[in-house]
């Protein structure tokens, strides 16, 4: 047990973050419903945040120390809060000014369990936030997500082409069938409501759009639309501008892993702690995972 | 059926598919070998657009049999539109057969995706035919659609409907006293009398033809035409899209009028599409308060043109309504030709800021204007009825001779330009009902 002679050092967490735009827009991503309560857990490799909705939609953003200027780690075990989304990222939002470098400080646990958030840019002000938390009520559904057989079900795809493509499956009003198949290699999604809609995806080699394409036997799953529509809805304007790719993955049965990378690192004012931009990018990258659960009834032409 | 488009043409179609979608709910869709037809009407069947594309306009074009029908809703299309234009490398529209019950539309984007929408058609559509023809109206205009959205923009934006008063335009200064030369056309916004809380701002703006539009043709009496603000500017908007000046046909309260974009200069034979807007006006004319045409029920049958929306009863708009609110009427002056009172609704400075670029004579009216309003000496309106702009004959009139000019509107021998269009040269600022200096409507409200 460590002394508690002054705050700082009993807390589970104190960590400084450089970017807080770079976090509410990682945050962000996972925002699909105006109240939202997440779990967060602590531990000496990072800050992981899980939503989830109806046992059918979880989604985990994973903030590694590495993106922290200074990541003190001092708890014993892996402490788990809740706290509301929306909350959390209204409030970090306050210290977020734009094109302005803000540097916070975060920590856990306050005297009162609280999440505490301060600003660290001006020597004459603070911003001084305290964030109430809950003990989470139930342990986070892990989605036990394995392969679906010895070879992945995968594919790369610009990330702003897959939010077109799902902004467009809003018409035909209808869950959204999303079929791999192997000859010719090619990702299709459709739609069949009072229309029907379909989107094709070839894998060229000739294009950027399906950067990578795994598959060696045709799957065909259908997911809600709103559930798929929550992976890529609040995808930050960073992630189209930086032209990432987005990596969706079928697992055992039909269940749907899309990851995106949302970068963290602050485009312009070189920090001290910040190295060449190219040796910290790949670190400078908070991941984000949705699961989506498929819906029962359909497995068309699928094994296991 | 099966059609294929791309670039400039595909810019087009989705103009066009823009402009039917706000004024109609369901396209008809009508092809033979010769031509695809689009048309589409209004729920309250007071609009009717209709464009006609030739095989050449298409990359692809293959009809099967003589012809081939079906609709769809427009909001469907409008949904395979929403892909940004510039991401489309080519459209492609497919019936398989003609009793198939959906049509396909096949978008191929550059970056590699293919999307395929799959739209319920109709295939025994109650396609309405509207063919009028051009030649038969007696009285037109062609105007830039930036100028008259410009005029537009003077207008409340929500007003709903709008009258539109032609009158012969003198090529000669005519006498003082009876006669003025220039403003021969007034737009004025039509509010529905039996609205009963009514703010709406109401504006009446003349202007000169010669001016503000390309082409101007009538000839006769004064006529007014009262029809919808917002197919008006959904064909506007298109026609700028377009790059073509609009070319509006009318004749007179009650007939339909037609608006085409002017596309070269035989109108329509150079070039691989047309289109034309069919728009219903209201049966009573504004000129002509109280003494409606003809009974409404029996206007109502002619030429299919169904009394324009807002209600059968609203035809009885009397005089009185003008009258009774005078001062809540904002009366300005066009800037290009005129001087003219500011009601202090700001719309005049808009007019002088934006828009084309006032000639120095025009200048020199603007600035006149501002002299007239501030002082109170008749000196200055003298002024400019003596000025060298043919296009400004303000009317000396007294308003004792105001009767008598009403009793010409109401008979026959109408006088163009009403006397009281014009601020009255002799009277003070103090004189009369209203302390403002203002233009009086036409037609004339009683003094009191």
């Amino acid at each position: 047990m460590s002394t508690s002679a002054t705050e700082p050092e009993a807390a589970d967490l104190v960590c400084q973050l450089d970017n807080v735009q770079g976090m509410v827009d990682a945050l962000t991503s996972v925002r699909w419903k105006r109240h939202q309560d997440a779990v967060v857990e602590l531990s000496e490799h990072g800050i992981v945040l899980i939503v989830e909705e109806s046992r059918c939609l979880q989604a985990k953003v994973y903030l590694q120390r590495e993106l922290f200027v200074r990541y003190g780690y001092s708890a014993q075990g892996r402490p788990r809060f809740g706290v509301s989304l929306g909350l959390f990222v209204d409030c970090l939002n306050t210290f977020s000014v734009p094109g302005h470098s803000s540097t916070i400080e975060i920590q856990y646990p306050g005297p009162d369990m609280q999440l505490l958030l301060k600003s660290l840019d001006s020597a004459n002000a603070c911003i001084y936030a305290e964030i109430r938390t809950r003990i989470p009520d139930m342990v986070s559904w892990d989605y036990n997500f394995e392969p679906a057989g010895s070879t992945p079900l995968s594919f790369t795809v610009k990330s702003s082409a897959l939010k077109e493509a799902i902004d467009d499956l809003e018409w035909p009003g209808s869950s959204i069938q999303i079929t791999l198949q192997p000859v010719p290699p090619s990702v299709t999604f459709r739609g069949d409501g009072h229309g029907n809609l379909q989107i094709d995806f070839k894998y060229y080699v000739n294009t950027d759009l399906l950067v990578a394409f795994h598959c060696d036997h045709q799957v065909s799953y259908r997911y809600k639309y709103k559930f798929l529509h929550a992976t890529t809805s609040n995808i930050p304007a960073s992630v189209i501008k930086d032209n990432r790719g987005s990596k969706l993955t079928i697992g055992r049965g039909g269940m749907l892993k899309v990851q995106h990378l949302v970068s963290v690192a602050r485009p312009s004012i070189s920090h001290s702690h910040v190295d060449s931009a190219g040796y910290q990018q790949p670190s400078r990258i908070a991941y984000i995972e949705f699961f989506v659960k498929p819906e029962e009834d359909e497995a068309t032409g699928n094994d296991s | 059926m099966e059609l294929s488009l791309s670039g400039n043409a595909l810019k087009t179609f989705a103009r066009c598919i823009t402009c039917l979608a706000r004024i109609g709910n369901e396209l008809a869709i009508q092809a033979s070998p010769s031509q695809l037809a689009f048309h589409t009407l209004n729920s309250s069947r007071s609009a009717y657009q209709s464009i006609t594309f030739k095989p050449d306009f298409f990359d692809v074009f293959t009809i099967s049999g003589t012809q081939v029908q079906c609709s769809v809703l427009l909001k469907a299309i409008s949904a395979v539109l929403r892909t940004p234009l510039t991401s489309i490398d080519h459209l492609s529209v497919l019936l398989p057969d003609p009793d198939a019950s959906k049509v396909q539309w096949t978008l191929d984007c550059y970056n590699g995706m293919r999307k395929a929408y799959w739209i319920t058609c109709n295939i025994e559509p109650d396609i309405q035919h509207l063919s009028l023809d051009r030649r038969k109206f007696p009285s037109s205009f062609v105007v830039r659609p930036r100028d008259l959205n410009r005029l537009l923009g003077n207008f409340q934006s929500t007003l709903q409907e709008i009258t539109i008063i032609a009158t012969e335009p003198s090529s000669l200064p005519s006498d003082a006293a009876s006669e003025i030369g220039g403003k021969a056309v007034e737009l004025r916004s039509y509010i529905d009398p039996t609205k009963e809380n009514d703010s709406s701002l109401h504006t009446q703006l003349w202007i000169d033809p010669a001016e503000e539009f390309v082409q101007y043709a009538h000839v006769g009496d004064p006529v007014d035409v009262t029809f919808g603000v917002k197919e008006l500017k959904a064909f506007l908007s298109f026609c700028e899209g377009c790059e073509v000046d609009v070319h509006l046909y009318f004749e007179k309260a009650g007939e339909p009028i037609l608006m085409a974009p002017k596309l070269g200069v035989d109108d329509g034979s150079t070039s691989n599409f047309d289109a034309t807007l069919v728009l219903a006006t209201m049966l009573i004319s504004q000129l002509h308060e109280g003494n409606p045409m003809e009974p409404p029920a029996a206007a109502a049958m002619r030429h299919d043109q169904p009394f324009h929306g807002t209600g059968s009863q609203a035809q009885e708009r009397t005089r009185g309504n003008v009258s009774e609110y005078p001062s809540d009427h904002t009366r300005i002056w066009s800037d290009i030709s005129g001087s003219g009172a500011k009601s202090g609704n700001g719309v005049e400075e808009r007019h002088v800021e934006g828009g084309r670029n006032p000639t120095t004579k025009e200048l020199g009216e603007i600035q006149r204007m501002s002299t007239m309003h501030i002082s109170e000496g008749r000196s200055d309106v003298r002024n400019m009825a003596r000025g060298p702009n043919p296009n400004c004959h303000p009317m000396e009139t007294d308003r004792a001779r105001e009767p008598q000019e009403r009793a010409d509107m109401e008979g026959h021998g109408l006088s163009q330009h009403h006397p009281s269009n014009w601020v009255d040269a002799d009277e003070d600022d103090d004189e009369g009902d209203e302390a403002e200096l203002c233009v009086q409507s036409t037609p004339p409200y009683h003094e009191e």
